[in-house]
């Protein structure tokens, strides 16, 4: 019942902290944050489970309630954790709580609101990596967007309302495209299936698949359109070039805390998703589609970071970064080599830290400034020094500096892409390889204006060191960042032993 | 002979993790301590060296060390040659080669800490603790880089290196110029680094290993693979490993500052020039061309990668001496000429000169870091002035700047018996020898020994225009003082660059047939040694011929003159011009070639027109074209689905007998389609 402790206590403080008045909302809001945050810790060190949870392994927490009755579908509560989604949920604990820890400068009104929605997003965010039931995970996947949708639209910037529409109608829409899809392969399945729950269906696809016609389309046929449909609503939660637009409009107008959960967690979402239906049902397919998803990943990667090269705003440089690095991702799920798709999952985990930090840096910067435009500042490390310095840590951590985590993330993905199966995979790994020379291109140019150089600044704002309570979750992030460059095994074993099955038709 | 985990060698971690130490303590505590941090590191770096001397001492009593210490990641594979598995570690390889070069890494960073006390303390710099952390951070990162027993962790701290790099090059953050330079000196390198790292990835790809020694080295098992006659991703092993060869040489280049990717040297002068001294002349630079030593026997599989880095280096060494000959900044013209020699040290691997390359490499990390820091304490003495015209005759007011930077400059030009005479004329000579079998070698040669004459030119125009002559200013006439911090490393650093040549004296040991070539015995295993990583093992997988011009004994002599009186000529040169009481500026007899040079063969101007000229028009076009084509479809859907639905929604009259219409209509429609369907008609 640990899972559903988790949620429970997110949920229940998400409702206490509503009550709350504003000016504790905060302070109760992260104290609140602080028990999901211990408690999957715990977790993490008392983690026992082996395998992939979709394909026979022994999962960790696991706990089944039957619920409904659906003509001959059965649809029961059932959670559990292996070991691609617990880092999952451990680096989403953590950085709710710190996100809630960033937004006591930035968040000034009506705060119980604010930090009570957060702590739901929390709770379907840890419902979303633990369902193993395909209706209990589309409730929580959903249900994530409500909240999501209420932070960017009611405390973003100028064009909030734009952003958060243009998000909520884009995701929303995929997701439609994904459940319909989904739903129509359950049918295709006949009597294979007889639940919705993620493992009875895994194994039907991995063994034997969809045996006979489904509305008159030939099952080879039927299951390639289930799989684009699929990884086209995926793409578009991920965001995968050309379905990206949504993400810097966001990302810029979203306050910094729902900035930080939205790259560093929603987006996980999209990626996660892949894995566990796209890459993990779909074995052939993959196979069959490899040359063309390669292809996006690349163009993910390259075109992401040269949008981020024409950005002048701070958000947007990072945001776009975003797409760039989960062209990275992509890159080595389609690999589909051990170390392909095990350092996409550590790359989601190593991405969730890394842009967490960037964009509380870049929210601790417009703290004080007010300002996000490169134009309008520079020096600043001659007055906020710590900040910076924490800043340009980050950045280093974003180009894949060897001893922070995304290098060890960056260098498995290419490791493995390099020896994938499909076609020229050496060629398109060095192509998307030379996202590492254009990352360092813009976050560096962006340094030397906005932190070097003589101090300036168009706004007219003093500025000063930052608070504590701003720098202190950056110090944090920024440890975690080194610990699993450092030591990447922390996490990395029991994400390979939980890849392992995916790889091997269901064989451990 | 590889040892086990005890006796000196469980003690070697700690080389690499005193400066490591030293950084934390700087770091977070630098503002409290007395010297902001100087301290710590000089005790550090001195704990370094005392531990590098005592691991050198045991490989000199025929111990070597090579053990992983720490598994980093794991994981299967399915590599070209069968490997399974395959697990990246850091651990430490302690050789003859590597013991030498990790006293040379900490004697020098031990001096340049104990300089910086009287070159940074005293001037009221802030940032110290800033200054002292990086500069132990970097100590430890490359000392961690010497020491790597595989390739991959080479990478690592290869990358961190840079990273120092660049907060040291913009420790003056203050100015618009250096943060510049420290992004250029980062990106330039880091597009070599992106080569190098494909090359790490091909490899581990390829063999299911990067250690660099052993019989499960990626270097054993692209020999056998060579031998085989295996595939490796549809090229023939030969090519695969000249083209992985070339990959990680990127990473070379851009270190070592080779050509095309020389650019950020000289910018990066405008860190202090302390740092100039211990990262931008005798170690980080020196990882380029360590690198190629470190793995000279996969090198030595590819005649081609070889020759390609021999033609680079002889090009570089040329290329650079004659840019060196215009810049009036003492700092400029050692840049240029830093960048230069290590284009002898390239020409030197590139030849199969593997001990002529190391000796080289050793004899330029003394005699240049007393050069930058000769620099360092002229600029002390002038009050900050960089520009040699503004100085003059500080030969008698700075006796001791002026003696050990003269023996450095001699060590520079290569004049006999000092130190880079010794070096560079071995390496002339292997590159000579191998070039009278190989044209393509002889034009490398051809280019090394043209640039003897220069590096003699600019050397002593360096000197001559700084320390004689009559002072051109006020601040030449009455410099400031310079205390013994600054001093004593001077002194150590100049007694290096005059004597320690005298560990390789090739010719003489050739004409009186004497046994004391003792670098080369030290490289070759007379001590310790690891089986598979000695010079001979490695000349005789170089696959080059090699001619004489009568016996080998006259071909030395006269390698040996030539480039000596090539120096002595050059140098000649300079006094003539510049050793007189008021030098002129002669640039007007070099006519247009004086635009070229002074502008750096406008290599510069093409690769920031790359940059800015190119890269951020096409990123500012996809941004265009994000946001009009991709994201006006996204809007275009919107907006299509928003007027369908402003013109649906006219229908909503609020009539009742508008809507008893619509259902009576909608029925009757539905009745007929049914039907059309049913097939009623």
């Amino acid at each position: 019942m640990m899972i559903e402790a988790l949620i429970a206590v997110a949920l229940i403080g998400a409702l206490v902290t509503f009550v709350a008045p504003n000016r504790v909302a905060g302070k109760l809001a992260f104290a609140i944050s602080l028990v999901p945050a211990a408690l999957s810790l715990w977790m993490f060190t008392a983690f026992d489970g082996s395998g992939n949870a979709l394909l026979d392994g022994d999962l960790a927490f696991e706990s089944h309630l039957e619920w409904i009755q659906l003509g001959e579908y059965s649809i029961e509560w059932f959670v559990g954790l292996d070991g691609i989604s617990l880092p999952l949920v451990v680096m989403t604990t953590i950085l709710c709580s710190l996100a809630i820890l960033s937004s006591w400068t930035p968040i000034d009104s009506r705060e119980s609101q604010f930090y009570g929605l957060v702590l739901f997003i929390e709770a379907n965010l840890i419902g979303v990596f633990s369902a193993l039931d395909f209706f209990v995970w589309f409730i929580f996947w959903e249900a994530v967007l409500i909240p999501m949708y209420l932070l960017i639209g009611v405390w973003g910037g100028p064009d909030r309302k734009y952003a958060a529409i243009k998000f909520f109608v884009y995701t929303n829409v995929a997701s439609l495209v994904m459940f319909g899809a989904f739903i129509a392969l359950v049918f295709g399945l006949g009597d294979a299936v007889t639940s919705f729950a993620m493992p009875e269906i895994a194994d039907a696809m991995v063994n034997g698949g969809v045996q006979s016609s489904v509305f008159g389309i030939d099952p080879g046929t039927f299951t390639a359109l289930v799989f684009i449909a699929m990884f086209l609503g995926f793409a578009v939660k991920v965001p995968v070039v050309p379905f990206h637009t949504w993400l810097p409009d966001a990302h810029v107008q979203a306050p910094t805390p729902a900035s930080v959960l939205l790259a560093g967690v929603l987006l996980k979402m999209g990626t996660y998703a892949l894995l566990r239906f796209n890459f993990t049902m779909f074995p052939e397919q993959v196979e069959t589609f490899a040359v063309p998803i390669a292809a996006i990943a690349v163009i993910s990667v390259i075109y992401g970071a040269m949008l981020a090269l024409a950005q002048t705003d701070l958000k947007r440089i990072v945001a776009y970064s975003s797409v760039s690095s989960m062209g990275y991702v992509i890159l080595g799920l389609i690999a589909y080599t051990q170390f392909g798709v095990g350092g996409a999952t550590f790359q989601m985990v190593s991405h969730g830290l890394i842009s967490g930090l960037m964009f509380m840096s870049v929210g601790v910067i417009y703290n004080v400034t007010h300002t996000r435009s490169v134009e309008e500042m520079s020096g600043l490390a001659d007055r906020m020094p710590i900040a910076v310095g924490i800043l340009v840590a980050g950045a280093f951590g974003y180009m894949g500096l060897p001893l922070m985590s995304g290098f060890h993330g960056e260098f498995t993905i290419f490791f493995g892409a390099f020896q994938a199966d499909f076609a020229y995979a050496p060629l398109f790994t060095a192509l998307a390889m030379f996202g590492i020379v254009i990352v360092a291109g813009y976050l560096l140019f962006a340094l030397q204006r906005t932190v070097f150089g003589p101090y300036h600044l168009e706004t007219d704002y003093d500025v000063g060191r930052a608070p504590l309570h701003d720098v202190a979750p950056m110090f944090v992030l920024l440890a975690l960042i080194i610990a699993l460059g450092v030591a990447p095994e922390l996490i990395f074993d029991m994400i390979t032993n939980a890849v392992d099955p995916i790889l091997n038709g269901g064989d451990l | 002979m590889v040892g086990t985990g005890a006796g000196p060698f469980s003690y070697a971690p700690a080389i690499a993790l005193f400066p490591l130490a030293a950084f934390v303590i700087s770091l977070v505590f630098g503002r409290q301590l007395p010297k902001k941090g100087a301290i710590p590191g000089i005790f550090a770096t001195a704990a370094s060296l005392l531990f590098s001397l005592w691991m050198f001492a045991t490989v000199a009593g025929g111990e070597t060390y090579h053990e992983t210490l720490y598994e980093w990641s794991a994981g299967a594979v399915t590599t070209e040659v069968g490997a399974e598995e395959i697990a990246f570690s850091f651990g430490l390889l302690i050789d003859p080669l590597s013991a030498l070069m990790l006293v040379i890494v900490s004697l020098v960073a031990f001096l340049v800490h104990v300089f910086s006390l009287g070159y940074m303390n005293d001037e009221g710099e802030t940032g110290l603790p800033r200054y002292y952390a990086s500069l132990g951070l970097f100590t430890f990162s490359m000392l961690a880089f010497v020491y790597a027993d595989n390739l991959l962790m080479a990478f690592m701290f290869f990358e961190l290196v840079g990273l120092c790099s660049y907060l040291l090059i913009g420790f003056w953050f203050r100015t618009k110029s250096a943060p510049s330079a420290a992004k250029k000196a980062f990106l330039v390198t880091r597009f070599g680094d992106y080569f190098f790292l494909i090359g790490v990835v091909a490899i581990a790809s390829t063999f299911g290993t990067v250690a660099f020694a052993g019989e499960e080295s990626f270097v054993v098992a692209a020999e056998t693979a060579i031998e085989d006659g295996t595939t490796l991703f549809g090229f023939d092993a030969q090519t695969w490993v000249t083209i992985t060869g070339l990959l990680v040489l990127g990473g070379v280049i851009g270190k070592s500052a080779q050509f095309p990717l020389h650019t950020w040297l000289p910018d990066a002068m405008e860190g202090p020039t302390t740092v100039s001294a211990l990262i931008h002349a005798a170690t980080m630079v020196a990882a380029g061309v360590y690198l190629v030593a470190r793995m000279f026997g996969y090198y030595a599989l590819s005649p081609t990668a070889l020759s390609i880095i021999a033609f680079v280096g002889g090009f570089t060494a040329l290329f650079a001496a004659t840019m060196g000959v215009v810049k009036d900044d003492i700092k400029q013209v050692l840049a240029y000429s830093t960048i230069s020699q290590y284009g002898y040290m390239m020409l030197g691997m590139g030849v199969g000169g593997y001990v002529a390359g190391v000796f080289h490499l050793m004899n330029h990390a003394f005699f240049k870091a007393l050069l930058f820091l000769g620099s360092g304490a002229v600029i002390v003495l002038m009050h900050h002035e960089q520009d040699m015209w503004k100085m003059g005759g500080l030969k008698d007011k700075a006796p001791i700047t002026y003696y050990t930077f003269l023996a450095g400059a001699l060590a520079l030009a290569g004049i006999v018996p000092f130190s880079g005479f010794w070096s560079k004329d071995e390496v002339l000579f292997d590159a000579l020898i191998v070039g009278l079998e190989e044209p393509v070698i002889l034009a490398a040669y051809a280019m090394g020994l043209l640039a003897v004459f220069f590096t003699g030119f600019y050397t002593f125009r360096m000197v001559f225009l700084t320390f004689h002559g009559e002072p051109r200013t006020e601040t030449a006439e009455d410099p400031h003082g310079v205390g013994w911090s600054i001093k004593a490393p001077l002194v150590v650093l100049g007694l290096l660059a005059a004597l320690v040549g005298f560990v390789n004296l090739a010719p003489i040991a050739k004409v009186a047939g004497m046994d004391i070539t003792f670098l080369e015995y030290w490289l070759d295993g007379e001590y310790g040694y690891v089986e598979g990583l000695t010079y001979h093992h490695y000349h005789e997988m170089v696959a080059f011929e090699e001619g004489y011009i009568g016996s080998e004994t006259t071909t030395m002599l006269l390698s040996a003159g030539l480039s000596l009186g090539l120096a002595l000529a050059g140098a000649f040169a300079a006094h003539t011009l510049y050793n007189v009481p008021e030098p002129k500026r002669h640039t007007t007899k070099l006519g247009g070639a004086y635009t070229v040079l002074r502008n750096n063969y406008y290599q510069d101007e093409y690769q920031v027109w790359l940059a800015e000229g190119l890269t951020l028009p096409l990123a500012r076009t996809a941004d265009l074209f994000d946001r009009s084509v991709i994201d006006g479809a996204v809007d275009g859907v919107s907006g299509a689905s928003l007027f369908g639905s402003s013109w649906v929604k006219r229908i909503q009259t609020g009539l009742v007998t508008n809507y008893a219409a619509l259902i009576v209509a909608g029925f009757i429609a539905l009745l007929l389609g049914l039907g059309l369907y049913g097939g009623w008609f």
